[in-house]
């Protein structure tokens, strides 16, 4: 699947909400990160960014479990992802980026990525109610953009 | 030093209903807190209630998690409660997880994270869930991790009143347990327990400590609804004298039984009418309140026989305004029988009836229905709880009217449940006898403090309209035993002698 077919696959109808949120995560990190840097390593730099900020109020172990069920459930639909693997308590957190944009190019590996954070806000927003999912990933943004972390730029070029 | 330069030690509201009246007036501000107790006694409910009653964006609240439950699942748990706002999450209210600090590294360092967020934050209000884990974590048997932790519960200490903060550790601990540094340091130290009696399962609060105010001490039941917790503070000892001087009359819509009591119930007194079943003492006690009514004397029942559905169904066939009565606000009927019910839980309610009606007389129907419907742990201590509850409600100035049913032999004649008679100023009994094959009923008066009353036993009949009452029994010895003799000399005659 490539980039134009990202929002296809709405398992449910709050998709749109959490696609646009994922987005704006994505954008807020890609305007941060130098000129020229790929859609794919954007994406995971999001990812990064939300597990550590999640991280913050549900434990790192709790945060990994919601990432490790996003992840398990978007490799069916998206087999770019893998070889992704997530490193709990590590940054990055998102690991083998460099190699699925080698096998499968950079669109359709920020797509997996874009889908999996789509994933991952909506079974917050199951668990704990939409509303309140998004108001707690809105502050992740917004302490991210605050610039309220340790610089994330440890992700090894391709 | 003079009174005016002292610091002052400002309440918060504990948002609990009840819990500020039996903390003194709220939670001291700037406290260091312990919240105690066993897995699912309410430790974490209670703190989230406090904090959605005082976080503010300007002054949020930091709840650190620790290891136990998830925070997403106490977080999916927590919204439940009315009192979970939500606009209020990731602002107001933070939740900071502790797990990695506390698993990978010392406390010193679990120290610093708490103390880096608070100054990054600058809350009001600090949570910690739950402490325990802390403690557990590094506070094993030996001397020198146990000293460890005093240090760290000092220093915690220090910096959350340095930076003018109220706060509250949760944690399971025993009663054994309260030589842990964590109890001596803290300022006010809360105790939730549930027991279980029976099949019956009691929660109830203690405040075991509070520095600088006079909490109310004891045992004090509590619920955890939906709107969260809600304590029912035990009842105080009666101190207060009651307000109204006793003179005024008030009828009790039965004209023969105002005549046989001297002239009505005395206002402000607590009247208790017992009799076996199917007697009529529901249908005196509605007649009591429609009197009332009548006379623009708001009212309240408190049912714990039926539903209140079938209550004024009944007492709607004969009294028709009881229904308008209630939709004017006139009247409230509250229902109370759950199971594992308290005495203060009832008074509770009822006051607040009374409150809201500002009513003058209260109908109890009946004692009976409410202590079949007491936890078992209630019903041991019910005639002195019972007591209490009276002594409270006619302290207010309303007049209580109370049922019991008494079971009853026809050899004998009970007057009153003897548990509770005592606790009334007037006392009616109603009973069957049986006269030529047939029941007929009876009643008589048998206590009226401060006044006269008829010492007569009279028929009366259960009506469309109501109870009325007939004469006495004069041509009859032996009424008190339920099956009464026709006196074979006149009764003039038998005086006479």
């Amino acid at each position: 699947m490539n980039t134009a077919d990202r929002g296809k696959d709405t398992p449910s109808g709050k998709q749109p909400a959490a696609r646009e949120i994922a987005r704006r995560l994505i954008s807020s990190r890609r305007s941060e990160r130098k000129s020229g840097d790929s859609a794919a390593r954007a994406t995971a730099a999001a990812c990064d960014t939300l597990y550590r900020e999640l991280s913050r109020w549900v434990g790192p172990d709790g945060c990994h479990a919601l990432f490790t069920r996003a992840l398990t459930e978007t490799r069916t639909d998206y087999p770019a992802l893998a070889q992704i693997q997530l490193r709990a308590r590590s940054e990055p957190y998102i690991d083998g980026v460099a190699e699925t944009i080698m096998a499968h190019g950079d669109p359709a590996t920020a797509g997996a990525l874009e889908s999996m954070l789509v994933r991952l806000v909506e079974l917050l927003g199951r668990l704990i109610g939409d509303d309140m999912a998004m108001r707690l990933i809105e502050r992740s943004l917004t302490s991210s953009e605050r610039g309220d972390r340790p610089s994330d730029d440890r992700r090894e070029e391709a | 030093m003079k009174g005016e330069d002292r610091a002052v030690i400002r309440s918060l509201p504990s948002g609990v209903p009840g819990l500020d009246t039996v903390l003194g007036g709220g939670l001291p501000e700037y406290s260091f807190n312990l919240i105690a107790g066993g897995p699912g006694s309410g430790k974490t409910t209670l703190a989230h209630q406090i904090m959605f009653t005082n976080a503010t964006v300007e002054r949020p609240a930091l709840y650190f998690t620790v290891l136990g439950e998830p925070t997403i699942k106490m977080l999916r748990y927590q919204r439940q409660f009315s009192f979970f706002d939500p606009d209020l999450a990731g602002s107001a209210i933070q939740f900071i997880n502790l797990s990695a600090e506390v698993m990978e590294q010392d406390l010193g360092e679990v120290l610093q994270r708490i103390v880096s967020e608070i100054e990054r934050a600058k809350p009001g209000i600090v949570v910690v869930d739950s402490f325990r884990s802390i403690g557990g974590q590094h506070g094993t048997s030996e001397r020198g991790a146990t000293s460890e932790l005093d240090q760290f519960v000092q220093r915690l200490a220090l910096h959350l009143t340095t930076w003018e903060i109220t706060s509250f550790l949760l944690g399971e601990y025993t009663e054994e347990e309260q030589r842990n540094p964590v109890f001596t340091v803290a300022d006010g130290i809360l105790w939730l327990t549930q027991a279980t009696d029976r099949n019956s399962v009691v929660r109830k609060l203690q405040v075991v400590k509070t520095r600088g105010r006079a909490h109310m001490p004891g045992l004090h039941t509590f619920r955890i609804t939906d709107a969260g917790l809600q304590i029912y503070p035990r009842i105080p000892e009666q101190t207060q004298k009651r307000q109204l001087p006793k003179h005024e009359r008030l009828s009790t819509g039965v004209p023969g039984i105002d005549e046989m009591i001297g002239g009505g119930v005395i206002a402000g007194d607590a009247v208790m009418l017992t009799g076996p079943a199917g007697s009529g003492k529901s249908t005196v006690a509605t007649q009591f309140i429609v009197a009332g009514l009548a006379n623009g004397e708001t009212g309240v029942i408190a049912v714990f026989e039926e539903y209140p559905e079938e209550y004024l169904a009944r007492a709607n066939t004969r009294n028709p305004d009881v229904g308008k009565m209630i939709d004017a606000g006139k009247l409230e009927v509250i229902y109370l029988r759950p199971l594992d019910l308290s005495v203060d839980e009832a008074l509770q309610a009822i006051l607040e009836a009374v409150g809201r009606l500002g009513a003058k007389r209260v109908v109890i129907d009946s004692l009976s229905g409410f202590e079949v419907a007491l936890a078992p742990t209630f019903r041991e201590d019910f005639r002195e709880s019972l007591y209490r509850l009276v002594g409270t409600l006619t302290a207010t100035g309303v007049t209580v009217f109370m049922t019991a049913e008494v079971s009853e032999a026809f050899s004998e004649a009970r007057f009153t449940t003897e548990k509770v008679s005592f606790i009334t100023d007037e006392i009616i009994i109603q009973r069957y006898v049986e006269i030529e094959g047939g029941l007929r009923r009876v009643m008589a008066v048998i206590k009226m403090r401060g006044s006269d009353h008829s010492h007569e036993f009279r028929t009366y009949e259960v009506t469309a309209k109501g109870v009325v009452v007939g004469g006495p029994l004069t041509e009859y010895d032996g009424i008190i035993t339920g099956v009464p003799t026709l006196r074979t000399k006149p009764a003039k005659a038998k005086r006479g002698k």
